[in-house]
């Protein structure tokens, strides 16, 4: 039993060393530190994502997932596609592998109607996160764990008020992204100011930077900035001081490098989903259902979020966003 | 061996290209059943009356007549449909087809009517390796790749197709250029064949042995201009050789010691 | 001027086997096809997984490594031909989008049956592929920069009018649309054999994949694809009508665009505006997985049905054998390679045996 754990182990050390670098090298060995604390069957759960190539935001939301299925006992599998149709084949593929458990997010929710129909008809038990929440238990799955993107959205909204900003940006990294723009309309709707949309192309990082800085050039009124990743953010300072831009800087999302940046005072406020605790908790949940026909929410959504963080925040945060989990 | 009508004839045909003389006062006469020979060197306005006769390009004056009447070819098929079949020195194939699919490329027979109308392979396969049998040519396997075959096989490939195709002309660009002189003598064989076979033969060639060796009639071509017409009893191959400038050193050397006795007409070389 | 023109044949029986025909032996005629790089790949590849992933020779593994292949297919097909052809379509991936977006939102904006979207949809679709050939024989450019073109203009395009008319990025759905039931049983219906579910697509795919190889290698127009992309200028000297021959492979890629369109909105009642980017590249490895010379003028319709088979077989069966799926990538790219590489090697050595 423990060869087989150390095994197992020792080859998702070697899996999570291609995306994730040394960080993801260490967060394995910490996982592998853990010992499986129930003596459950060793069930196998997977994961299917929305997610694009080399994504840090899914790293952090695995990483949580791994150590819950450390925890657990579990077999924990993942794959992605920022293809609809692509991403329902995956789905059909874990079913396909008669697995014991079952996470999709519904960025696209239609193209996984069928799909997570089918997975519920076949018995096996459908958590949805981070996107999804109005369709979740529409499809038959047990529960949703993630934000809602509209209150998350309305949350940015009164923060920039109570920052009095008057004109601010939302920039969409991800053309065809549903979630985003309920994040950009929430926040239009609490947000006393105005608030313009800018999409730009989130897979070319110089590409974003121009197009920010361009816009900043060329509105010198916008006082605010709001990126809908971790890593944006970054851009969008740049652009600001290359276009000599007073705009304040805000994000959804975490990482390391925006935790210190909110420390200096580069960002104002990051606006935290939890990513790993969407990972942790969907794999702790499926486990409690197969284990105890547990559930939790009451068939309402589990949110993660939002969650502001400043600079206050931040410093006491910044352990844990250099070792990738928050 | 004479025939009363020219299958072609070209009588003081010229051809611009914006401002640029490219070919100027040409005649010509192409007979049934004889080989007319156009020789020059390169740059001489060869390609472009290769270019007139197959349809490729219009001629800006003179005359154009196929059969006695006077014509103008709109494009490549107009020339194939009046009966004159081209075969260019380098694009006469396509490499990667198997013999019969190129015997046939652009005048495929088919089987059947409609959505079901199809090639008639077996067809196909066996006209390409009876017409080449009669041309003399022996296959081993028509499916084989046209471009595994030698320069010489191809060219005569090529020629055996423009026969099978009822072809009354047949234009010859440079057929033994690139040819080591075996596969020279080869390709001449079957160019002698055609005629034999009763068409009428443009030979395209910068060598006056290999014109001699065939020819009837031969055209001079020199700078876009004709400098010389005559028939195979009114000059010898030496005197052709003479007044085809270029050509080995030798050539040139006795071409030299010639011009110290008395120049010759057009004999400046190039 | 005619083939059949000439007296009979005076040539010694020419029905009767030539004995030195003896010597192409099966084997021979066998390496001179341009799929087999990629059969022995698919058969590595299968034999590979069903080592290695226990559930893959499941019936219902089986159905979906096929559905993921057929999606594929049924687009790599016309592409091959394309290729073969000497073009290359790179507004493929995200016509099959624009195809479906101009279904859906026909449909739904005129609340029209679902049906004359559908066929409004093959229109439009097929006057983009008209364009693509239109704008490539006439102005002479490189295939490379015309699709180019054209696909950064339907990826513009499609996000662009679905956002101005639906308002958002996706489209509304039809779901409940008169003909939506037919339609759907047309492009996304399944059927169930024997435990293994079997999509409508895979049906399309077959269909397709043989109407392309009958076409390639027993019509005339098959001939001067394989002409115009070996040889354009060859092929034109003797009289094939080079333009008509590529504007209809381009009009070939259109009309399975169309399907794969059609099969993307009835499977899940709205499009996503923004999706295909990046699948015209999937259509072309398959085909050169599938033994299309990259440069035109050779390859088989059946060599891409196995290159979208081997990429089928790949992208599931890592999910299958709980690999990391961020190997993919690396996979496809060796696989490719070897393919071309043995695709080079095995031609070579046809040709200096002949």
């Amino acid at each position: 039993m423990g060869a087989v754990l150390a095994a197992v182990l020792g080859a998702s050390l070697v899996g999570c060393s291609s995306t994730g670098g040394k960080r993801a090298e260490e967060r394995a060995a910490q996982a592998a530190e853990g010992r499986s604390a129930v003596d459950t069957p060793r069930w196998t759960f997977a994961m299917v994502t929305h997610s694009g190539d080399g994504d840090t935001f899914w790293d952090i939301v695995q990483s949580g997932a791994k150590q819950a299925a450390v925890k657990d006992n579990i077999n924990f599998l993942y794959s992605h596609h920022d293809e609809a149709q692509q991403q329902a084949q995956l789905v059909q593929a874990a079913i396909d592998k008669k697995v014991d458990g079952l996470i999709v997010t519904l960025a696209k929710p239609d193209a996984m109607k069928a799909v997570v129909a089918k997975a519920t008809k076949a018995g096996i038990p459908v958590i949805t996160v981070n996107s999804g929440s109005a369709e979740s238990a529409e499809f038959g799955a047990l529960t949703h764990i993630g934000q809602d993107e509209s209150i998350a959205g309305e949350a940015v909204g009164d923060e920039l008020d109570k920052r009095g900003r008057k004109k601010a940006l939302c920039i969409l990294h991800e053309q065809g992204n549903v979630g985003h723009e309920q994040r950009c309309d929430g926040a239009k709707k609490s947000f006393g100011g105005t608030l313009q949309n800018l999409y730009v192309d989130g897979t070319n990082m110089p590409d974003v930077q121009a197009s920010i800085e361009a816009k900043l050039q060329s509105d010198k009124s916008i006082d605010a900035v709001v990126t809908l990743g971790a890593p944006f953010a970054d851009a969008a300072v740049k652009a600001k001081d290359s276009a000599g831009s007073k705009a304040e800087i805000d994000t959804f999302d975490l990482n390391a490098k925006v935790a210190t940046a909110l420390k200096d005072g580069t960002l104002g406020f990051a606006v935290d989903q939890q990513p790993y605790l969407q990972g942790y908790e969907a794999v702790d949940l499926l486990w409690l259902h197969r284990y105890n026909r547990n559930a939790l929410g009451g068939g309402l959504p589990v949110l993660t979020g939002p969650q502001i963080i400043t600079a206050d925040d931040a410093s006491e945060l910044a352990e844990y966003t250099k070792r990738g989990t928050r | 061996m004479t025939a009363t009508q020219a299958l072609v004839e070209l009588d003081d045909v010229s051809k611009f290209y914006g401002n640029i003389k490219a070919l100027e006062h040409v005649s010509l006469e192409v007979h049934a059943g004889e080989i007319t020979c156009v020789l020059g060197d390169n740059g001489a306005g060869k390609s472009t009356l290769i270019k007139i006769i197959a349809g490729l390009h219009r001629h800006d004056g003179g005359t154009f007549l196929i059969d006695g009447e006077e014509t103008t070819l709109a494009n490549p098929r107009d020339a194939l449909d009046q009966g004159i079949a081209t075969v260019y020195q380098d694009l006469a194939v396509v490499p990667l087809m198997p013999v019969w699919r190129n015997f046939f490329l652009g005048s495929e027979p088919t089987r059947g009517a409609g959505p079901l109308k199809r090639l008639d392979v077996r067809l196909m396969r066996e006209t390409t390796r009876a017409a080449l049998l009669r041309m003399g040519i022996d296959l081993r396997d028509v499916d084989q790749p046209i471009g595994t075959l030698s320069g010489g096989e191809r060219q005569c490939v090529a020629i055996a197709r423009a026969v099978h195709f009822g072809a009354k002309v047949l234009v010859l660009d440079e057929p033994t250029a690139a040819l080591g002189v075996k596969q020279s003598g080869v390709v001449l064989k079957y160019v002698a064949a055609a005629r034999d076979a009763g068409l009428g033969v443009v030979l395209i060639t910068h060598n006056p042995h290999h014109a001699y060796l065939v020819g009837d009639r031969f055209v001079l071509l020199k700078r876009g201009v004709m400098s010389g017409s005559h028939t195979r009893d009114s000059i010898t191959l030496d005197e052709l050789t003479r007044q085809m400038a270029g050509g080995s050193e030798l050539e040139e050397l006795s071409h030299e010691l010639e011009r110290a006795t008395g120049p010759a007409p057009g004999a400046a070389g190039s | 001027m005619t083939a059949t023109g000439q007296p009979a044949s005076p040539a010694p029986a020419p029905g009767a086997p030539d004995e030195r025909l003896l010597r192409t032996s099966p084997l021979r005629r066998l390496l001179g096809r341009p799929e087999l790089g990629s059969v022995v790949g698919a058969v590595a590849v299968f034999l590979f997984f069903a080592v290695v992933a226990d559930s893959f020779l499941q019936a219902s593994s089986f159905g979906t490594v096929l559905y993921a292949a057929s999606t594929i297919g049924i687009m790599a097909a016309p592409v091959a031909l394309l290729m073969i052809g000497g073009e290359f379509d790179l507004s493929a991936g995200v016509l099959v989008t624009s195809s479906a977006l101009i279904s859906s939102m026909f449909s739904y904006q005129m609340t029209a049956n679902v049906w004359v979207g559908v066929f409004v949809s093959l229109l439009v679709t097929l006057a983009f592929g008209a364009f693509n050939g239109f704008m490539l024989t006439r102005t002479k450019l490189p295939s490379f920069i015309i699709t180019l073109g054209t696909f950064l203009m339907l990826t513009g395009l499609n996000l662009g009018f679905t956002k101005l008319i639906s308002g958002t990025v996706s489209t509304k759905s039809i779901g409940d649309m008169e003909g939506f039931g037919s339609a759907r049983k047309v492009f996304a219906s399944q059927l169930t054999i024997g435990g293994m579910e079997l999509k409508v697509t895979i049906l399309w795919w077959f269909v397709l994949v043989a109407i392309a190889t009958w076409v390639l290698l027993r019509t005339r127009f098959g001939n001067w694809i394989f002409a115009v992309g070996g040889e354009a200028e060859a092929a034109r000297a003797v009289g094939v009508p080079v333009i008509r021959t590529k504007i209809g492979l381009y009009l070939g890629v259109a009309f399975a665009a169309w399907v794969s369109g059609q099969h993307l909105l009835f499977s899940y009642d709205v499009v996503q505006s923004g999706e295909g980017v990046g699948n015209e590249l999937t259509y072309i490895i398959a085909a050169v997985i599938g033994g299309c010379l990259i440069t035109g003028g050779y390859g088989s319709a059946i060599g891409s049905a196995v290159g979208a088979f081997i990429f089928g077989m790949t992208s599931k069966g890592i999910v299958y054998a709980e690999w990391n799926p961020d190997w993919f990538k690396f996979f496809l790219g060796a696989m490719l390679l070897l393919a071309t590489l043995l695709n080079a090697w095995v031609r070579k050595r046809a040709e200096a045996t002949a």
